[in-house]
């Protein structure tokens, strides 16, 4: 069986823990938990329009890691034309972590560095069934 | 002139998470937001300007705004002219670090020292654009004639994201046109105990600071904003 990679899109956000979450997530799992089945696209690419970009996601399925409700990496990836293959909302999986409490933009708390691992490793489990072909979600 | 509530800067990041040079503009940006400017400035996600409302679109249209990008591919310059205004200055963290003379940014999770040396370059550019469009206010405050209004004057860092700036559609000479921030400006004029029947310069000089008025249609926009005005008095007075 073929083994496809996977992109990797958390959303930018800036102003909230949330949002460094979902971006410290996205590195977890593609620097060090996953790296030879991932590949990170970044959103503000998508924003532009950008071709190569746009391909990747095109071509590849898509995991989305959104830090809030506005989900921007997943209308983005829906309007660049991409599947997605896992989309995570990180205030949903927060509430399954409730002695997690992230904290910090710039830098994050321990407990949002936790947080943003215990994200990815659920994310691990789904791209390798993703990666060897398993269904989409 | 009223005493209009400060002025505040946009800072737009590309955030770029591919890069180094990306993870540089968002800590930078942030450095500016909660370090060096907190009273002056507000951002918003990029991505939220397609992926947002109408009002987060407004958002350049709303602040000066100043885009920070990490390579020349410059998304949120263009993605900020695109979707919602022009910049009113632009960043690339790449050119203004070999500009200064900073090496090789690496570590896009965790910056090395030339990173950390670029975060302090372009968040010192930054602050001093900032200073440029809307005053140095982190001081002793400082209230100009061309001030943004804000509906909170809180010395935090604000994050824009879906609070959006109100847009309205009014009927002016027969058109239907879009007017940026008009619920702010009835709000401040309401404040200062204005009558609908006095108060048209007034509305019409703060409607120009938001909004292009063409000055052979000055007439017609002083009618609509006080019908505007008014209805908008009768209904805070009917609550």
């Amino acid at each position: 069986m073929s083994r496809k990679e996977v992109v990797v899109i958390p959303c930018s956000g800036i102003g909230k823990s949330l949002g460094s979450v979902s971006r410290e997530a996205a590195y977890e799992l593609c620097e060090t938990l996953r790296p030879d089945r991932t590949q990170l696209v970044a959103l503000s690419k998508l924003v532009l329009g950008e071709e190569e970009a746009r391909g990747r996601v095109r071509n590849n399925p898509a995991v989305t890691i959104d830090g809030c409700k506005q989900m921007c990496a997943a209308k983005l990836v829906r309007h660049s034309g991409g599947t997605i293959a896992r989309e995570v909302a990180v205030f949903e999986v927060f509430r399954r972590y409730k002695g997690l409490k992230p904290e910090g933009i710039a830098e994050l708390n321990a407990e949002g560095k936790q947080l943003a691992r215990a994200l990815a490793e659920e994310i691990a489990v789904d791209i390798d069934e993703i990666a060897e072909g398993g269904a989409h979600a | 002139m009223p005493n209009l509530p400060q002025r505040k800067a946009g800072i737009v990041a590309c955030s770029g998470e591919e890069l180094a040079e990306g993870t540089v503009t968002r800590l930078a940006a942030l450095k500016v937001l909660h370090e060096l400017r907190p009273a002056n400035t507000v951002t918003i996600c990029l991505p939220l300007f397609l992926a947002g409302s109408e009002g987060d679109r407004a958002f350049a249209r709303f602040h000066p705004t100043i885009t920070v990008d990490g390579c020349e591919l410059r998304c949120a310059a263009r993605g900020t002219e695109m979707y919602s205004g022009k910049p009113a200055a632009s960043i690339v963290v790449n050119e203004l670090a070999a500009e200064r003379g900073v090496g090789k940014i690496e570590g896009r999770r965790r910056l090395n020292e030339a990173g950390k040396q670029a975060v302090d370059v372009t968040a010192r550019r930054l602050a001093e654009l900032v200073d440029r469009f809307v005053g140095k206010q982190d001081g002793p405050e400082q209230v100009t004639e061309s001030t943004v209004l804000q509906p909170s004057e809180a010395k935090i860092a604000t994050c824009s994201c879906g609070s959006g700036v109100a847009v309205n559609k009014v009927l002016i000479a027969g058109e239907s046109v879009e007017l940026l921030a008009l619920p702010l400006i009835f709000q401040h004029c309401r404040e200062k105990g204005r009558a609908p029947e006095t108060a048209g310069e007034d509305l019409l000089q703060n409607l120009k600071i938001y909004n292009y008025v063409p000055p052979e249609a000055e007439a017609s926009y002083r009618e609509a904003i006080v019908r505007e005005y008014a209805a908008f008095c009768a209904r805070e007075e009917s609550r």
